[in-house]
């Protein structure tokens, strides 16, 4: 019942153009069709699922010169003249995100009516309740170790 | 405030509606979206289901028990670390208080 997680993968963004693209995709994960599923039907019951999802992407870019600037080698360019000098840019960019859905509840539709069956996420109210203990056993320590001093 | 409207967005949406038998049911939704230059951050999460049948209206809450359950967890750690702090500081106190007397 743990969240799902798809391995990482990469998308090739040429530009601020399809960087601006992907994160305008965003709002698709806003809808309630990322939520909710499609409904399943069998006989007389209809089953759709509800979960949660958080997406979050980012990216970035620059570009700049050094400063200074590099003599043309053998001055071959077309445009520049032979020995004149060229400024040194160099540029580079990135971007990384994540995304993560759980199942919330199941929502049953019958002759009987509709049920909302919550999902319990075991493994990780077990890591929450495991750090909680580990908490409260760090901080007794600390105030015992502080009592012994005083 | 307008700027922070831009970047922030609450908004509850809601599915297209789905009948079945004598039912129709809308799935209701609610995403929190964040956005700045350059990424964004969106959470969505189910928020009820609205079933209508004969005219009359019933919403039905899709309630995110981890969700609580986390919650109640971390809210009970704080609230002992809270306590053992206070007591921890008034037995620091009451002791500081008991060695100036014998002074």
């Amino acid at each position: 019942m743990a969240e799902q997680t798809s391995g990482p993968f990469s998308v090739p963004i040429r530009g601020p153009e399809d960087a601006a693209l992907l994160v305008g995709r965003l709002s698709d994960a806003a809808q309630p069709s990322a939520v909710f599923s499609e409904p399943v039907t069998s006989g007389e019951r209809t089953v759709i699922t509800a979960c949660e999802v958080t997406i979050g992407l980012g990216f970035g870019y620059g570009m700049g010169s050094a400063g200074g600037a590099e003599p043309v080698g053998e001055g071959e360019g077309e445009g520049e003249a032979k020995g004149q000098p060229v400024p040194a840019v160099s540029g580079g960019g990135g971007g990384g995100g994540n995304a993560t859905a759980r199942p919330v509840a199941v929502i049953h539709i019958g002759p009987e009516g509709v049920e909302v069956e919550p999902v319990v996420d075991v493994t990780k109210l077990g890591l929450a309740f495991f750090t909680m203990l580990g908490s409260i056993f760090l901080m007794a320590g600390k105030i015992r170790k502080a009592a012994k001093k005083l | 405030m307008a700027r922070l409207r831009d970047v922030v967005e609450v908004r509850t949406r809601a599915r297209d509606p789905i009948q079945v038998g004598e039912r129709t049911i809308t799935l209701q939704s609610k995403a929190v979206s964040v956005r700045w230059p350059g990424g964004g951050w969106v959470w969505n999460r189910p928020v009820a289901a609205l079933v209508e049948r004969d005219g009359e209206v019933e919403r039905i809450p899709i309630v995110d028990v981890t969700r609580i359950a986390i919650l109640a967890m971390v809210g009970a750690t704080a609230l002992l670390w809270l306590l053992a702090l206070s007591r921890s500081m008034v037995q620091r106190q009451e002791r500081k208080d008991g060695d100036g007397r014998t002074d």
